[in-house]
């Protein structure tokens, strides 16, 4: 069978789920493999969410925020946008490729641009194929 | 988590999920999960059955946690925790999984958002099994009303809150109030003067105790919270005040589309092509001429100028039909010999009395000619052989031909758009803009005048392009929900925030420079941060950040989010 990557999406609650919504409400089709979990700020998001994402089988992860200057907590996509690169480098360290996250700013008016992220994402993280971390974490844990 | 008793509810949505998702499919993936005891489906969960089903079984199967499974929690988590209330738990008990707008609207394969939904409502089922009931927090109200834009949307609402006693401060850009609506003549279709429509309500507004004016004023910040916040407003002297206010209503209006983008029209380049509003300057000085100072034999109004085109605008401006038509009175009123040509895409007829108004000027031999969606008339200078002013090339689609019309005066009817510093006016006011600069109000149906943040609404054109009786309308509402409020004295708030457990807390101060609202205090005795509650909007930038995860996000707590991630997964 094919491979379907699982990806885990991390969405705001005032654009980037709005923007969800709207894509939905437009009937604009897009590929199912992202599974949103909402938070109220992209900020939220702490990086043990995206370890424990891929610890528990994901392939990728997407986070989704205001746009910058539009946070509804006015700066709280800032926090994401400094948090994100020591993430992925947190990542790295761990043998997990950085392509696998992605960060994206969807406006509550995006219903478009938010499936064109996820179409996006899902044909990246296809092409890497796979994460091992479960298994491997799985093997070794046996091994032990 | 021993104990637990969760009932989980899958709504068809009629068809809207039904048709793409197996819900019975998704009602067997949870039956047997740990403290699942009732699985369902049914065709509308929000309907009244389908909300007494959920009350009913928390009495008789002492559920003590609800999942439904249904459309976006955007649009009815407040009715389900409603009935969570009403079954007598705690309305925090409750998870949404999001299977209509995220699922079933976005896919086409059934089995992959099947297998969407069954991922997504086990997920919920899972969080919530980690959910606490949270109990709701209340504020004092300050009952003063900042009303930003002194239009007939701001004139409206300032007038309905003081005649209920309640303070106002009405703050107006501009060295007059009236907005857009000062530069209009006569209103369609009664052609009632809008003079007379305004300057009652000025008089009023001026007059009223209740009522601070500031003109020339501008708003540059806003603080604080629902209830309690406050303004600062640079006023004309340049000095800045500060104004302690419980709500903000936002007025600010639109701008006219610039009628010399589209370059076919010839409007700067052409002296007798004019816009609605140089018409209705014209109209009001009681001077309908040519440049040479004649009066026009041939008149012609052009519908739709940056309006429902791909090039411009999408939307339909929605008074500029009605407008042109009462161009056509208006103008033969003042020259009964006049021919005049209605150039338009769709005669939008569509409130009280505008049926009867366009049939009206029909039978006064207004020649009207259908155009298609995005071809544009040209406008070209006649040659003095033709005997008018200008020529104008379009194509009739009744008749399938271009045809060549004379003119003397052109007029272009241009659309609405957002005022250009609109993201300006968002920012300060934290609420958010749809594609075409509009404010977005909290639900396109049923909230039409809240925003996304508390206390702050929305009303008039800065909505959306709209009509006097709609604006009147919406301001008025704004009015009310303010005096809702007002009448219950406090001021429920959400009961989702941080708190800090002091134990795990090290004292590193980290969360008090991340908190962008100052909620977080450094108490210098305990050596320790707390969180001031009533400061909280729960964007949860602390939680992440505590390396002692010493910080708690109610209703977002890290466990709940890692049995979620599990839940996907």
């Amino acid at each position: 069978m094919a491979f379907e990557p699982r990806i885990v999406g991390f969405l705001c609650n005032w654009c980037s789920y709005t923007g969800a919504d709207l894509a939905g409400t437009s009937r604009i089709k897009y590929q199912p493999n992202v599974r949103v979990i909402r938070v109220m700020c992209s900020a939220r998001v702490d990086p043990s969410f995206v370890v424990k994402a891929f610890r528990e089988g994901a392939d990728g992860v997407l986070i989704c925020g205001c746009h910058p200057g539009d946070c509804h907590y006015q700066e709280g996509n800032y926090k994401t946008m400094r948090r994100y690169p020591l993430l992925k480098r947190l990542l790295e360290g761990y043998g997990i490729e950085p392509e696998r996250v992605r960060l994206e700013w969807v406006s509550a008016s995006e219903g478009q641009r938010f499936a064109d992220v996820v179409n996006d994402i899902t044909e990246q993280v296809r092409r890497l194929g796979p994460c091992r971390v479960k298994t491997v974490l799985e093997t070794d844990l046996v091994e032990r | 988590m021993e104990g637990q008793r969760i009932g989980v509810y899958v709504c068809n949505c009629g068809t809207n999920i039904a048709k793409v998702v197996d819900c019975e499919e998704v009602v067997n993936s949870v039956r047997g999960m740990p403290g699942v005891v009732a699985a369902r489906c049914y065709k509308y969960m929000c309907s009244n059955p389908g909300q007494e089903m959920i009350t009913q079984d928390i009495r008789d199967l002492g559920l003590d946690r609800v999942v439904v499974a249904a459309c976006s929690p955007r649009m009815h988590e407040p009715t389900f925790r409603k009935a969570l209330a009403a079954g007598g738990i705690n309305p925090y008990f409750l998870e949404m999984a999001n299977i209509r707008e995220q699922c079933s609207w976005v896919h086409e394969d059934g089995r992959a958002a099947t297998d969407k939904a069954i991922a997504l409502t086990r997920a919920a089922v899972r969080r919530v099994a980690l959910h606490e009931p949270l109990e709701k927090r209340y504020v004092e109200m300050n009952k003063a009303t900042l009303v930003l834009g002194g239009g007939i949307a701001g004139l409206t609402a300032a007038l309905e809150l003081a005649m209920a006693d309640q303070l106002v401060f009405l703050v107006e850009r501009e060295g007059r109030l009236g907005g857009n609506l000062a530069r209009v003549d006569l209103t369609a279709p009664y052609l009632d003067s809008a003079r007379d429509l305004l300057t009652d309500r000025v008089t009023r507004v001026l007059r009223h105790p209740g009522i601070t004016v500031l003109l020339e004023a501008e708003l540059t910040e806003l603080l604080g919270y629902v209830g309690n916040f406050v303004a600062r407003v640079r006023g004309a002297d340049g000095a800045v005040r500060e104004l302690p206010v419980g709500s903000v209503i936002v007025c600010t209006g639109y701008q006219p589309f610039d009628a010399g983008r589209v370059a076919a029209f010839g409007h700067g380049r052409l002296p007798n092509v004019i816009s609605s509003f140089e018409l209705e300057r014209r109209l009001k000085e009681g001077k309908v001429l040519t440049d040479k100072g004649r009066p026009p034999q041939y008149a012609a109004i052009i519908h739709c100028v940056g309006s429902r085109s791909e090039a411009w605008h999408p939307y339909c401006s929605r008074v500029c039909c009605m407008t042109a038509l009462k161009y056509g009175h208006e103008i033969r009123a003042t020259h009964p010999d006049c021919f005049i040509y209605d150039l338009y895409i769709d005669m939008h007829a569509f409130g009280k009395g505008m049926e009867d108004f366009y049939r009206r000027s029909a039978e006064m031999k207004t020649i009207f000619i259908l155009g298609g969606k995005n071809t544009v008339p040209e406008i070209r200078a006649a040659e003095p052989r033709h005997g008018c002013e200008m020529l104008i090339k379009a194509h009739d689609l009744l008749c399938g031909e271009e045809v060549e019309i004379p003119a003397d005066l052109v007029v272009l009817m241009v659309g609405m758009e957002a005022r250009k510093d609109a993201g300006v006016v968002a920012h300060l006011v934290n609420i958010s803009q749809d594609r075409d600069g509009w404010f977005i109000e909290s639900h396109p149906k049923l909230d039409p005048v809240a925003t996304t943040t508390d206390g702050v609404f929305i009303a008039g054109t800065c909505q959306s392009p709209k009509d006097i009786p709609d604006t009147v309308a919406q301001a008025r509402a704004a009015a009310a929900r303010i005096l809702a409020r007002i009448s219950r004295g406090q001021l429920e708030v959400d009961a989702v925030y941080a708190e800090v457990n002091e134990d795990f807390c090290s004292g590193c101060r980290m969360c008090n420079e991340l908190c962008p609202y100052v909620a977080i205090e450094y108490d210098e005795t305990k050596k320790r941060s707390h969180v001031i509650s009533a400061l909280c909007k729960a964007c949860g930038t602390c939680v992440a950040a505590c390396p002692s995860s010493a910080i708690k996000g109610r209703h977002f707590t890290d466990e709940q989010i890692y049995a979620q991630i599990e839940g996907v997964l």
